[in-house]
């Protein structure tokens, strides 16, 4: 991290401090997140990750400190511009519920160009291919879509007018398992032939894991550790660390027929009181 | 009752169809004013909401303010009339359009804005693409509610002159014709229950999603808005080129004879000039509301009495008689006014005795009746006896003290005389009953009663503008006789003879046209 250049720095946070009165969410926040990172941010809530990412795009303001988008000290920036700049996506996607899918997705692109229809009309289609959502769908209300193709859909319109970072705050938390793996596997797959810098608040460790290349775990407003997904399992810095990733820790990969075999594995140990019985 | 009220509708199509018409402009003008003001208000407390509490108390003041004193409170600004009228229904309909905004605005899914903002959007635009269509819906229905509540209030406009359906009702009120007051409330409720019915048609059709739905909901909003402004230019041009100086605006009081004298002028003025007459009838309020628009040149001419004129215009003291006319006529001068062509009638308090009574008692004055009074019973309204000027004053005037009095209501007065409940009854002299009762008004020698001659008050800037109108007034002195007016007054509210009928009989019988 030491040797990356500010060119190289998609977002930077310098020393920020937040409090609401008395109360201090976030402490001494240093970090840097270098271009084309996936970085997942998990702690417990009211850790200061939301907080920590509506900073990138003026949402909240520090108390102190300061946050660089670009190398540029986003105090500085017009608000409204940096956000056209960088995708956002919320919790339970929160799509314009008066708008179809089609002018949920050119939201952004129509605010930004007004009069070139041809190229919204266009990467409206594009994106709708890239989040695999069928074409019959632009004419639809979101009150009739399911949940999965609702986030397919915030997906699509945060990165509608393709910007360099995309914000997610825990965009998949209302959404069935299966359908959370094949979103995971969407956005993993967006973020490699992209290249974009994502910023992605979850509280599923697991979730955390599997798509970050980088991963900020936060408790009570303080980071606990920054690193890679195998730096944070192998290494874990504190305690809250360890207690955070111990299943994942003592998860082991073995095959079907093995499972038995191992007397460490769930599988096992019920074999054996049943054995008992 | 419904038989008459349906005839009458029938018969007076035309009358109730303009009324309706003025009904539909007043009140449409102002849902307008109030959806336009109201709305920008209702947004722009939800926008700096430090201004909310403040703004909905004044509003919510506003509209606790009874709508009577409300518009008594408005005609020193604005006069009486139409703009007035919209102004006061303007007034009680902010309230229900700023908190139907405000509600609407502020219950949008706050995650759904902070989306729109975190997305880029300037504050105008979050406003326009996020906001507002997700309070539409909130908005309408606040806007339906309030365009149902201006149709009902409208019934009030007619009490300061202007137009609409309340002129029915307020017309049926004083000439004791039942039918035509149902006839104005019906049409009322008619329209407002059509009103409903069209707007929660558009709601439903505002809740119509996809692109052929959009497409047919843009034509019909034009159409709508097409017919709306057709109705709003209906309702301001005829107005603006009425304001002509060839037009003399007559104003009457909310009383019967008043309908007829009012009816007579415009006819005879019309017919005897080139001159047209604006007719305002039953101004609500009578004097106290007049003759501030006389002054202020709103109206150029009404039928008032003396008494009137010296105790409430002048604010002289003591009771008027006809002795002083001359300084009466003086006081108007300096206001800029004349009283011109006396009708020849008073309208004032009197005294009817049975005429069995008056020939057995020989009674022709209050002073041959204070002899007997001991034997008599006396029949007033409740009003009579609590006045400075009444009963106890009357009594002591003549030294009399009746052996027994009655209080009773307006109506039943002439019904307890001839049933001999009463012996003995306060009357006024054109009351259109008295013209068929089979009783003897007696003569107030000592003039205790304050008189109340009738005649024309007009501006003298009218009358130099245009002084052949002097000639056709002066044409009226001395035509109608008391007897004369009440017989007019009884065919309007008991035969329910239209007032304008009456009138004509009246100048032909008289040769005037």
């Amino acid at each position: 991290m030491s040797t990356t250049t500010t060119n190289d720095v998609a977002i930077e946070y310098r020393d920020i401090c937040k409090c609401y009165g008395e109360k201090s969410v976030l402490e001494h926040l240093n970090l840097r997140i270098p271009r084309g990172e996936f970085v997942t941010m998990i702690g417990s809530s009211g850790s200061g990750k939301t907080t920590a990412l509506k900073m990138v795009n003026r949402l909240i303001e520090p108390t102190s400190g300061d946050v660089l988008v670009d190398g540029r000290n986003v105090r500085d920036a017009d608000p409204i511009q940096l956000r056209r700049n960088i995708g956002y996506a919320i919790q339970g996607s929160v799509l314009f519920p008066h708008m179809t899918v089609e002018e949920n997705i050119s939201y952004v692109p129509n605010l930004l160009n007004k009069h070139d229809h041809e190229r919204t009309h266009k990467a409206v289609r594009t994106w709708m291919d890239i989040v695999g959502l069928s074409k019959d769908l632009l004419e639809r209300y979101p009150s009739e879509l399911s949940g999965g193709q609702q986030q397919r859909v915030g997906i699509a319109r945060a990165l509608a007018a393709s910007p360099d970072i995309l914000l997610m705050d825990e965009p998949f938390g209302a959404v069935d398992e299966i359908t959370r793996s094949q979103l995971q596997a969407e956005i993993s797959r967006i973020h490699r032939e992209t290249g974009i810098t994502v910023l992605f608040v979850t509280h599923d460790i697991g979730e955390a894991l599997l798509l970050g290349t980088h991963m900020l775990v936060l408790d009570a407003g303080r980071v606990q550790q920054f690193g890679s997904p195998e730096e944070i399992l192998a290494r874990p810095a504190t305690e809250f660390v360890r207690k955070l990733v111990a299943r994942q820790r003592h998860t082991c990969d073995l095959a079907e027929d093995q499972l038995c075999a191992c007397g460490h594995s769930g599988a096992a140990r019920a074999e054996a009181s049943l054995v008992a019985r | 009752m419904l038989a008459q009220t349906w005839d009458l509708l029938v018969q007076r199509w035309d009358f109730f169809w303009g009324l309706l018409l003025e009904h539909m402009e007043i009140c449409l003008v102002a849902v307008l004013i109030a959806i336009v003001f109201g709305g920008i208000a209702g947004i722009l407390i939800s926008e700096y909401q430090k201004a909310a509490k403040p703004t909905l108390a004044v509003v919510n003041f506003l509209y606790t303010i009874p709508s009577i004193s409300m518009l008594g409170f408005l005609i020193p600004f604005s006069g009486v009339g139409d703009a007035t009228a919209i102004i006061a229904l303007t007034v009680y309909a902010l309230l229900p359009m700023v908190r139907s905004t405000y509600t609407g605005m502020t219950n949008v899914d706050p995650a759904v804005m902070e989306a729109a903002r975190g997305m880029g959007g300037t504050r105008m635009q979050t406003l326009v693409r996020v906001q507002l269509p997700l309070a539409l819906p909130v908005i309408m229905s606040g806007i339906r509610n309030m365009a149902t509540m201006t149709i009902a209030l409208g019934g009030i406009a007619s009490f300061i002159g202007a137009g609409g359906l309340g002129v029915a009702i307020y017309r049926g009120i004083t000439t004791n014709n039942a039918a035509m007051t149902v006839a104005g409330s019906l049409l009322i409720a008619v329209l407002a229950l059509v009103v409903d019915a069209i707007l929660g048609f558009v709601e439903k059709r505002m809740r119509v999603r996809g692109a052929k739905a959009h497409r047919t909901n843009r034509r019909l909003a034009i159409g709508a808005a097409a017919t709306c402004a057709a109705v709003a230019l209906g309702a301001t041009v005829p107005g603006m080129l009425a304001g002509t100086s060839d037009t003399i605006h007559v104003a009457t009081k909310p009383m019967t004879e008043q309908y007829v004298m009012g009816e007579a002028l415009k006819m005879l003025i019309e017919h005897d000039t080139n001159l047209k007459v604006e007719l305002t009838e039953g101004v609500g309020g009578g004097t106290s509301n007049i003759e501030p628009a006389m002054e202020s040149g709103q109206f150029d001419l009404y039928p008032e009495y003396t008494g009137t004129g010296w105790a409430m215009v002048l604010k002289n003291e003591g009771a008027y008689s006809e002795d002083e006319f001359d300084q009466l006529q003086a006081g108007y001068q300096n206001l800029g006014m004349s009283w011109v062509g006396m009708y020849g009638f008073g309208n004032t308090y009197g005294i009817a005795v049975r005429k069995d009574v008056a020939e057995k008692y020989n009674l022709k004055t209050y002073s041959d009746m204070a002899r007997v009074a001991d034997q008599l019973t006396l029949g007033a309204e409740a009003d009579f006896f609590e006045r400075e000027d009444g009963y106890d004053a009357l009594c002591n005037t003549y030294g009399m003290s009746f052996g027994n009095t009655m209080q009773m209501d307006i109506g039943l007065k002439y019904d307890a005389l001839a049933q001999g409940s009463v012996d003995a009854i306060v009357i006024f002299t054109t009351d259109g009953k008295l013209s068929t009762a089979d009783a003897t008004v007696l003569t107030d020698d000592k003039g205790f009663f304050p008189s109340y001659q009738c005649g024309n008050v007009v501006r003298d800037q009218v009358l130099q503008q245009h002084p052949e109108l002097r000639g056709v007034l002066e044409k009226l002195q001395g035509t109608i006789s008391e007897q004369d007016m009440a017989r007019m007054n009884y065919e309007v509210e008991e035969e329910g003879k239209d007032p304008k009928t009456v009138a004509e009989e009246f100048l032909r019988s008289k040769g005037l046209i």
